[in-house]
């Protein structure tokens, strides 16, 4: 099964290209939510079928991430999304032919630097461990390049999804405890960052953060005039 | 069994307090109760033989060992003086602070207790991952605590802490994995015992990669510079009694993040591990004094000063004095701890944090300038702090460059904090001068800082005694 897990892995990069150039923001949601998808098969792919069906636990783990990542979360962004009434990612800071561009090369340097460098064992697909880099790169730029908070939870989910990657790539064991609790984490953060998009829609009235620079270390802004 | 009740009671607690009425009897009675409970039981801990059957309900997920008993006891200790001083402090600051919507009380004392249900889960875990589940869980239960007045400022706060703590921490969830890699000859994953057992058979260029991101990423929670980008933010914004809790308990559960991993150092890794250490104290020291000097308003230079002693605490480590950092990290926490609720009193009788605009207070609160003045001294390392005495070891034991530059960074600490200090409390009253009544009222919030800060001295004192007998 390695190589359906090599096609999951390539869907993987395709998104996180897609996600940088594209502006409308339902559009970057229903990217995640498909990033999801892909998150929650990938560990029945890597498992080697030879040796034996999945423990239940495995199956456990797959059900909940597409659950919680490809359901309940884009549709919490969804919710947000219209709460807040925003619909594009009209002027990024970086804009979208040059993110382009510098996914590319990052794309380049990983692929350079994992082939060359990194020992892996042999049961890991070869692609998983440069494309779980670029998949948390993807969503760093995200979160540095654009404005609005809502993209800014998307890149957060699109940088945690590139870290599972690489954990269930490798075939990490660390417990089900564990693995039940970074799902939950990432479920109530994602909840938490939902409910203040809200408020920073109220507070700013609108969610672009670039906005926000009340608080500094400058002279004229300091000691919490209100 | 008792580590298990640790963490298991505060977050029941904070369930009922969650669902409970909003008034002010029911929650507050749980939550000092449970803050009694927490310390007498951390308490017990120490007092058990090792192996007790009360220690060892689920040794795989949780234990109480030599690294995190002393943090434990801090941490319940501050969280008893702060949730005493919540009782007193709350009517005050919802009749005369700052107006505005503000959290519901029940949800407060809610959070407060999950936070440190989550705290005490960081602290008594004996898995990497559990650890890290537990790190990124207080960062959610504490962002609530920031918006307590709800306004522009304190949700741009909230949000940068949310992000920028978890991107940080999903780098030290990378930092963990590429350690389960490292250590996969060992058979033992991420459980802690069975890695310190076989430390030998950790690869160490994984190993080094793991630790980086780490570091990275639990200094980002800490507060190490150049990732504290989010502290002076978070711990200004904050009510008072919150950022005492942030600055002086959370701060170190993080710290035990980097020492939990850094103690796993394979034999070739360690000059890497200890050389990283130092270069990230150093950039701590020297970014903390240069924001304190000139600092304008006096919650963030309070942060700025944590940010500084995170810096030491990270220097303790790398230069191999961890024994001395744990007494640092004890004198820290409960300096700091004072001086941020002095701080939400001051904030409380003025409605302003800009130093300009303050002056002569010793006049109008005497009792709070006091004791403002003395714990200032105190955190910046004049005798008989327990902190002077800290500083001095690290400054014998490391070399004699390394000694120096500590020294001068903290001496323009020093000098930044004492300034803006003299600038509150002594002169002609300010623009924000307050008014009778809220300073009568601010007033009264004495008792906990006062008794922290006699304990402080004393604690001090017994240590340089101790030291001056059994050096000579």
């Amino acid at each position: 099964m390695t190589s359906f897990a090599e096609i999951l892995l390539a869907v993987l990069l395709l998104t996180d290209l897609s996600l940088l150039v594209s502006s409308r923001l339902l559009h970057c949601i229903r990217l995640v939510a498909l990033q999801g998808v892909v998150i929650g098969v990938f560990p029945l792919t890597v498992w080697n079928w030879s040796q034996g069906t999945p423990s239940p636990q495995v199956f456990l783990i797959a059900v909940l991430s597409l659950f919680a990542k490809a359901i309940l979360l884009p549709k919490m962004l969804r919710r947000s999304m219209y709460k807040a009434k925003v619909r594009r990612e009209l002027e990024p800071l970086v804009g979208y032919s040059k993110s382009l561009v510098i996914f590319l090369a990052v794309t380049a340097v990983a692929f350079c630097f994992c082939g060359k460098y990194l020992v892996l064992p042999e049961e890991t697909p070869v692609l998983c461990a440069p494309v779980a880099i670029i998949t948390i790169f993807s969503g760093l730029f995200v979160i540095i390049a654009r404005k609005k908070a809502l993209t800014q939870a998307i890149g957060f989910l699109v940088f945690e999804n590139g870290i599972t990657a690489f954990g269930m790539g490798m075939m990490l064991e660390y417990g089900i405890v564990v693995e039940l609790g970074i799902l939950l984490d990432v479920f109530v953060l994602v909840f938490v960052m939902g409910i203040s998009i809200f408020n920073i829609n109220r507070a700013f009235s609108n969610i672009d953060v670039d906005e926000m620079h009340l608080l500094n270390d400058d002279d004229a802004h300091q000691g919490g005039e209100k | 069994m008792i580590t298990l009740l640790l963490v298991a009671l505060p977050l029941l607690a904070a369930a009922i307090c969650f669902f409970c009425k909003n008034s002010q009897k029911g929650p507050g009675f749980l939550l000092a109760s449970v803050a009694i409970l927490e310390l007498v039981l951390a308490g017990i801990c120490f007092e058990l033989p090792e192996g007790s059957p009360w220690l060892t309900v689920c040794p795989k997920w949780l234990g109480f060992d030599i690294l995190n008993g002393v943090v434990l006891l801090v941490t319940a200790l501050l969280f008893l003086c702060v949730s005493l001083h919540t009782l007193r402090w709350m009517p005050a600051e919802i009749q005369y602070g700052e107006e505005g919507e503000t959290t519901k009380f029940s949800n407060f004392c809610a959070c407060l207790l999950a936070f440190l249900g989550t705290m005490m889960l960081v602290i008594l875990a004996q898995n990497l991952g559990l650890l890290w589940v537990a790190v990124e869980a207080t960062t959610l239960v504490s962002a609530p605590l920031i918006i307590f007045h709800r306004g522009s400022r304190s949700v741009e706060a909230m949000w940068k802490y949310l992000l920028i703590c978890s991107v940080g921490i999903g780098f030290a969830l990378f930092g963990t994995m590429l350690l389960a890699v490292a250590s996969r000859e060992t058979g033992a994953g991420l459980d802690l015992a069975g890695l310190m057992e076989q430390v030998a058979l950790i690869h160490p260029g994984w190993y080094k990669a793991a630790f980086v991101f780490v570091l990275v990423g639990y200094g980002t929670k800490m507060g190490l510079a150049p990732f504290h980008t989010w502290l002076p933010d978070a711990h200004s914004e904050a009510p008072g009694v919150v950022s005492a809790l942030l600055s002086g308990a959370l701060l170190n559960c993080s710290f035990l993040g980097i020492i939990r991993v850094a103690t796993l150092a394979p034999e070739g890794a360690v000059p890497f591990v200890s050389h990283a250490l130092i270069a990230l104290g150093l950039v701590s020291l020297a970014v903390a004094a240069f924001f304190i000097a000139g600092q304008r308003d006096f919650k963030r230079m309070l942060a700025y000063s944590s940010v500084e002693h995170m810096g030491l605490l990270a220097l303790f480590l790398g230069t191999g004095c961890l024994h001395w950092g744990f007494c640092h990290l004890v004198g820290h926490s409960l300096l700091k701890m004072t001086l941020f609720l002095l701080a939400g009193n001051f904030l409380l009788a003025c409605g302003t944090r800009q130093i300009p605009r303050l002056g002569g207070l010793l006049k109008s609160m005497p009792r709070t300038s006091f004791l403002w003045m003395i714990a200032v001294l105190m955190v910046c390392g004049m005798p008989p702090s327990p902190l002077f005495f800290t500083e001095l070891q690290l400054f014998l034991n490391v070399d004699l460059w390394l000694g120096i530059t500590v020294a001068v960074l903290l001496f323009a600490v020093f000098a930044g904090m004492t300034y803006a200090v003299h600038r509150m409390v002594m002169g002609e009253p300010g623009t924000a001068a307050p008014t009778q009544e809220k300073a009568a009222v601010a007033e009264k919030l004495w008792v906990v800082p006062l008794v922290v800060v006699v304990a402080s001295i004393f604690f001090g004192s017994v240590m340089i005694f101790c030291f001056m007998e059994g050096g000579r």
